[in-house]
């Protein structure tokens, strides 16, 4: 009897194996970045019924982000703003700007019927995920955080990936992108901005002792400054020139005792 | 070695506590049968079975498919800001109102949570000077009826074809309105009558002084199914017209109640159960009240009874009386004692030996004793008590007596009505009472032809289709007090207003409005708004509650009361009274009468004895329902689910007999029976009842109407209606038939046969069994000061060493000895404590918390499979007192289950440090928060339902289905259910709260201590700390949604780690305890054990609580 099989098949099995490997490999990789919201939510730019550009308003003239947003540190939702809200500055007797532009025309259109701009969502948390903006936003965690440069932004697109992994991030080591409440809506803030004096003279005057001051920062080696100019110079030696971001976090994130919720229960119920 | 762990062995002497008959006799099998977390399993029928793997073909194919179609593209979700802004609303944020809920015989004082101008939650007034701050069921629940998807819609007219009903409108509702007006200024209303309920506002009483005014021939009428007609008629003869009474069971340290339910469903006060709790203070022992009972059944005032005599409804003038014979030779009240002696003289030994230790403990301390008649006894019975409460001092001090000054146009009765009718003339009746006079007043059916015969043109108004609403000529929807201007007083007179919280959802409008209407005020039906003509793509946010604007007639109409009652129209002092819910001060006129003593003998006198019922002449008592009151929440899904808290029946009456009965009959639970009485007859299931007299039947009334909505015909939709027939396919069995207007309450010589049927019953006490183990704790005073300490040292609880805990994790105090153990430095630490002396078992907490949490309605079936979802189990266990050894089964005489003593218990997850539920879930979807919240994240449950069967408490509930997204009577038909009904309805979506997941299929969902509120108040805190020091939230600063309902302040929640907080202060009594100690699970809810405050001289006083604290 013949050898029933041919002999290419003998390497068919490791063919297979190695192929299976490959394969497999792929799948993965693509599954474990095509599929999460790094690739489905991040670049999410639809278009809105009305062509509101973010860029001209915060961005060009620099408008603050409360003034539409208005209770954003009140209240779990950030609110997008009523008509009489556009009609402030648009509207007519009032600010006149723009009255009968074409590009206006949907947010005429609501406020005589009174059926609101269908607003396109962009950021949408599940619904089992309860996100509250006011206990950000009053605890030094800035709007850009999470939404990007959106005064740079014609359109609004989805900046960040806003998954559960991307949450967390950020509840485990807060210091990495907290601030001054002063700066909250300040889209285009950096930590090497500050000055370091007026920092520090800022926690001392709400009565933070050096000691503390020392104790929230591990670079610091336990050393207490003696005064103010002491200190400023102490974090000079270790941050450099320009203030960096761990320095402002670790000491806000100590005297304003930030302490993110790592539980379910902060977030699903 | 592996350790077999094993509970502590159930007591030898005396089974303790037991919640069914079944499980007291049967043990072995019953715990066989139900002791497993999930008892049954869906039996299918032959067909189904055959079926079954297509069906299972077609359910994968669909749901690939839409699983296909669903993940094509992203969903576009829109935002829809408001496109004006709404005064004081914050998105996001719920706005609070106070309003006040009108009830036959007073009020209830409301705060409303809105969202968005969506109502979602209501809780009690706590600012409000009459109440507590708690709220009954009924009123917790009534915010279902808001949403009801079966409310009257549209206005509608009797069809030309007979039996029809066509749609018909507004318009033509006003043409016909205009019509009438024009006719009535000829005539002057002659032939119209208006029949009214027995709510007390004072604007509806002025338009209806206004209505007569303009119509001056019409007449009104008052109608109520459970009424108060007897109790008002014996007033006015005893103390003259218009006076009323309100106890102050407050003042009360001796109440003895003769088949009063002030603590249900017989209230005395505005808030009687929080009244009568402040003086039930465990902590001062001699100062703490005692309350005697009298009644044939067990109602949830006999419950908290300290003495308890099970009696024969007919017997209680018997019993009356022989109270007022040994009052009055004590008290030396010789008119009342010779008034009695007659009556009292038919007394067995039985019952005087009862009744002559009592009558001395009340007579003891005069002027702070009350005897209280339930307003549905008879007139002999009210009279005896009034004497009674004279010789005792009562009024003045305990009984305020107050005079009606009301401007209401004096009402006839529903007799005097039937009359006119009869003599023809009547020809328009304007019916606005919420009773449903063709369906539950006495004799309705004859009623019913007697209309028809002589041509009465009915205008019905109302909420809720019903029978009056079929058969009449016009039916208007009525707007819900959460829609609609309005006023109330509270029974001790406080002036409150009733304020909308949304623009009427189907347009209905109010009685005020109506009266309106018919006195040219007004045009009803929708106010026409421009803008709502045109709905663009995405619905609109629903509508923000509508302020009060100058030209709403009822508006105006409120506040010209308001300005009559408060003096003047300040708009300060209104815009106040509208904040708080009330008048400041406001209050009522108190009388000057002096009780008729010769009133009182002639009422006695005409009292004959009435032979004790027996087994060929029972006595029936027809009961107002837990659930549904009259009737007329019989739509109402809440209500219906929230099991009875006594019988923990779920959707359905029955007939409630007695055990030793029962017995004698040789009947089975839910086995048919035949009750004649001389005016009717009812075949409705048995069901035994522990601590009901023998020879009487109790029915609760209400249930068995026909096409009153979907909720109420959902009831029997699962069942296979072949084999329970087809006439059950309704909710429960009507009772009024049962009842002439000679006897409405209590009818004496009824026969009962018994049939071969069983019909399901839908119990809840027999699932989630606690297996007898010790789980409640009580005691008397005396035992109390002896040993305060008792319910700590219960069983194995004083003396094992603490073991170490079987399921590991964090627990205790973290200290240097114990690094793992819970911050009590920096963060917050829950915890609750549930004081069993206070809690009445009424089930308010119940459907707050159902209010609060999303939690769904699983409709009887499922019921019956042990799916009930409700967090909270109100536990309700009898209590045998035999302390000897127990022989085999079946061995309790039909006496020893009618003395038995009922305890109440509320069960939801204990929140154990060291969870049993968590090291078993294999996804960690159940974890333990920094905060001792044992926590559940939904979208991580995958539904092994490990947990549930893990809980000691089993305190865990499991979606089996998609309750929330199902039609009751689609759910098993899963995706492939009749599109049209697949889904929820709008409207039943509007009451969801949007602060808690709203729960799908196969995950397993528990009491999480109302995390939501928890989390919002530190959210608060952060809010208005920003950049400061102290985030802790304030010392009883946030309260759960069952803690506020309470009526009794019984629970107790905050956080432990504060010092202030109350909950340290009731977690250090000596009467904390934890159930199921010796497992070491840890749990933040304890409880504090009840006490007694038992008098020695009583019968049986030396048995009472004694099997509590036998060892185990």
């Amino acid at each position: 009897m013949g050898n029933f099989f041919p002999r290419w098949l003998n390497w068919l099995p490791l063919k297979l194996g190695v192929a299976a490997l490959f394969i497999g490999t792929g799948v993965s990789l693509a599954a474990s970045y095509y599929f999460t919201p790094k690739y489905t939510r991040v670049g999410y730019e639809p278009t809105q019924p009305v062509p509101f550009s973010h860029k001209i308003h915060a961005g060009q003239l620099a408008m603050d982000c409360r003034f539409c947003h208005s209770f954003g540190e009140r209240s779990s939702h950030s609110n997008v703003p009523t008509n009489q809200v556009c009609f402030n500055c648009h509207g007519a007797g009032k600010g006149q700007i723009k009255l009968t532009s074409p590009k206006l025309e949907p947010v005429r259109k609501a406020a005589e019927t009174g059926q609101p701009v269908p607003w396109v969502k962009v950021h949408a948390a599940p619904d089992y995920v309860y996100f509250n903006h006011s206990a950000h936003l009053n605890r030094g965690v800035s709007c850009v955080n999470c939404h990007g440069k959106i005064n740079e932004m014609e359109v609004v697109r989805h900046d960040q990936s806003q998954s559960m992994g991307w949450c967390l991030d950020c509840h485990r080591a807060p210091e990495n992108n907290l601030r001054p409440l002063s700066e909250i809506t300040n889209l285009a803030y950096q930590a090497s901005d500050l000055d370091r004096a007026a920092f520090y003279k800022g926690l001392i005057d709400k009565k933070i002792s050096f000691e503390d001051i020392a104790a929230a920062d591990p670079k610091f080696e336990g050393k207490v400054a003696k005064d103010l100019d002491g200190l400023v110079a102490a974090a000079k030696g270790i941050y450099g020139e320009k203030v960096a971001q761990k320095e402002v976090g670790l000491q806000l994130k100590k005297h304003w005792q930030v302490a993110p919720p790592e539980t379910c229960a902060a977030c699903h119920r | 070695m592996k350790k077999i762990f094993s509970h502590p062995e159930e007591a030898k002497t005396g089974r303790r506590y037991w919640r069914s008959v079944n499980e007291l006799e049967n043990r072995e099998a019953f715990l066989k049968a139900n002791g497993r977390e999930f008892p049954l399993g869906d039996e299918l029928s032959e067909e189904e079975r055959e079926t079954s793997r297509r069906t299972f073909l077609q359910l994968m194919g669909a749901s690939a498919s839409l699983m296909g179609l669903a993940s094509c593209r992203r969903p576009v979700k829109n935002i829809l800001p408001y496109t004006k802004s709404v005064e004081w609303l914050v998105p996001g944020k719920p706005l609070l109102y106070a309003t006040n809920m009108p009830r036959p015989y007073g009020a209830t004082p409301l705060v409303v949570t809105t969202h968005e101008g969506r109502p979602t939650h209501l809780t009690g007034n706590a600012l409000h000077p009459s109440v507590g701050g708690g709220i009954d069921s009924f009123a917790q629940a009534s915010i279902l009826g808001l949403y009801d998807p079966n409310r009257i819609q549209n206005v509608t007219r009797s069809g030309k074809a007979k039996r029809g009903r066509e749609d018909s409108s507004w318009a033509e509702l006003n043409a016909f309105i205009a019509k009438a007006r024009h006719a009535w200024k000829e005539d002057g209303g002659e032939g119209t009558a208006f029949l009214v309920g027995a709510e007390n506002s004072p604007t509806t009483s002025r338009l209806r002084a206004e209505v007569l005014k303009a119509l001056p021939k019409a007449k009104f009428y008052q109608y109520e199914a459970i009424n108060r007609d007897a109790q008002q008629a014996v007033n006015k003869a005893l103390l003259g017209e218009g006076v009323t009474t309100v106890v102050k069971l407050d003042k009360a340290s001796r109440i003895l109640s003769l088949d009063c339910d002030f603590l249900g469903l017989d209230p005395v006060s505005d808030d009687s159960a929080a009244d009568f709790t402040k003086g039930r203070d465990p902590e001062k022992p001699d100062a703490m009240n005692r309350l005697y009972v009298i009644e044939n059944r067990y109602t949830l005032t006999g419950g908290m009874a300290d003495h308890r005599k099970p009696l024969a409804a007919s017997q209680l003038e018997v019993a009356a009386a022989a109270l007022a014979a040994e009052i009055g030779k004590i008290t030396g009240d010789t008119a009342l004692a010779a008034a009695a002696a007659a009556l009292a003289g038919t007394a067995d030994e039985a019952l005087k030996a009862w009744i002559a230790p009592a009558a001395k403990d009340l007579a003891a301390v005069k002027g702070k004793a009350v005897v209280l008649a339930g307003s549905r006894t008879s007139e002999a019975v009210q009279a005896l008590a009034a004497g009674i409460n004279n010789a005792l001092g009562a009024y003045g001090s305990v009984i305020q007596l107050l005079q009606a000054t009301a401007a209401a146009p004096a009402a006839g009765s529903l007799a005097d009505l039937t009359a006119a009718v009869k003599a023809g003339g009547v020809k328009a009746v304007f019916s606005f009472t919420a009773a449903d006079l063709f369906f539950d007043a006495p004799g309705a059916e004859d009623l019913n032809k007697l209309f028809s015969e002589k041509k009465v043109v009915v205008i019905h108004h109302g909420l809720r289709s019903s029978k009056t609403q079929r058969a009449s000529k016009w039916s208007i929807p009525a707007a819900h007090y959460l829609e609609s201007w309005g006023d109330v007083t509270t029974n001790d007179g406080a002036y409150g207003i009733v304020q909308p919280m949304i623009a009427p959802l189907f347009d209905g409008a109010s009685e005020n409005e109506v009266y309106l209407a018919l006195l040219g005020k007004k045009t009803l039906g929708p106010t026409v708004v421009a803008a709502a003509a045109t709905p663009a793509a995405g619905a609109a946010p629903p509508v923000a509650a509508v302020a009060g604007s100058e030209d709403d007639p009822a508006y105006t109409a409120v506040r010209e009361t308001f300005a009559k009652i408060a003096g003047s129209l300040d708009e300060q002092k209104w815009n106040f009274t509208l904040r708080d819910g009330f008048l400041k001060g406001s209050k009522g006129t108190a009388a000057t009468a002096a009780l008729n003593a010769a009133a009182v003998a002639a009422l006695v006198g005409k009292a004959k004895p009435v032979a004790a019922p027996s087994k060929d002449a029972l006595e029936v008592v027809l009961v107002p329902d837990s659930s549904i009151w009259d009737g007329r929440y019989i739509n109402n899904a809440w209500l219906q689910e929230a099991p009875d808290p006594i019988t923990k029946l779920t959707w359905d009456n029955a007939a409630l007999i007695g055990s030793k009965t029962f017995r004698e009959l040789g009947l089975k639970q839910g086995q048919m029976v035949e009750i004649t009485t001389a005016s009717g007859k009812l075949a409705l299931p048995a069901l035994e009842a522990p601590g009901h007299v023998s020879n009487s039947i109790t029915i609760q009334l209400g249930y068995g109407q026909v096409g009153v909505g979907s909720v109420a015909q959902q009831a029997m939709v699962n069942f296979n209606t072949s084999e329970v027939g087809e006439e059950f396919a309704k909710c429960g069995f009507d009772a009024y038939g049962l009842r002439s207007s000679a006897s409405e309450w209590v009818i004496t010589g009824a026969k009962l046969a018994v049939q071969s049927t069983i019909y399901p019953l839908a119990i809840t006490q027999e699932h989630n069994t606690m297996e007898g183990r010790a789980v409640y704790r009580e005691g008397t005073t005396e035992e109390y000061k002896a040993e305060p300490n008792f319910a700590q040292v219960t069983g194995t609880d004083g003396h094992a060493p603490d073991p170490i805990s079987l399921y590991g994790g964090q627990f205790g105090r973290k200290t240097t000895t114990n690094p793992d153990g819970f911050n009590y430095e920096t963060k917050h630490q829950w915890g609750m404590t549930i004081d069993l002396s206070k809690c009445i078992g009424c089930t308010a907490c119940l459907i707050a918390c159902q209010s609060e949490n999303n939690i769904a309605v699983v409709g009887k079936d499922q019921v019956i499979k042990g799916r009930v979802m409700q967090w909270i189990r109100m536990d309700r266990y009898f209590a045998t007192p035999r302390l000897d050894e127990l022989p085999a089964s079946t061995d309790f005489t039909g006496e020893e289950l009618e003395n038995a003593e009922m305890v109440t218990q509320p069960m939801a997850c204990q929140q154990c440090e060291a969870a049993p539920c968590e090291t078993v879930c294999p996804v960690n979807a159940t974890v333990h928060t920094e905060e001792g919240l044992n926590a559940m994240a939904y979208n991580r449950c995958i539904g092994t339902r490990y947990c549930a069967n893990n809980c000691p408490y089993t305190a865990r509930r499991f979606n089996w289905f998609d309750y929330n997204k199902r039609p009751l009577d689609e759910l098993y038909k899963g995706p492939l259910s009749n599109p049209e009904k697949t889904g929820v309805r709008e409207i039943s979506k509007l009451q969801k709260n949007p602060n808690v997941t709203v729960r799908m299929r196969g995950v397993i969902e528990k009491c999480t201590y109302c995390v939501q509120r928890l989390e919002s108040a530190k959210i608060v805190q952060m809010q208005s700390q920003r950049d400061s020091k102290d985030f802790r939230v304030a010392a009883d600063g946030v309260k759960t949604a069952c803690q506020q309902s309470c009526p009794t302040g019984a629970i107790e929640f905050g956080d432990l780690a504060n010092k202030d907080s109350t909950i340290n202060k009731t977690k250090a009594s000596l009467r904390n305890y934890t159930v199921l100690k010796y497992l070491n699970t840890l749990p933040r809810t304890s409880y504090l054990a009840r006490i007694r405050n038992v008098n020695a001289d009583m019968p049986g006083a030396a048995g009472i609580t004694a099997w509590s604290k036998l060892n185990s």
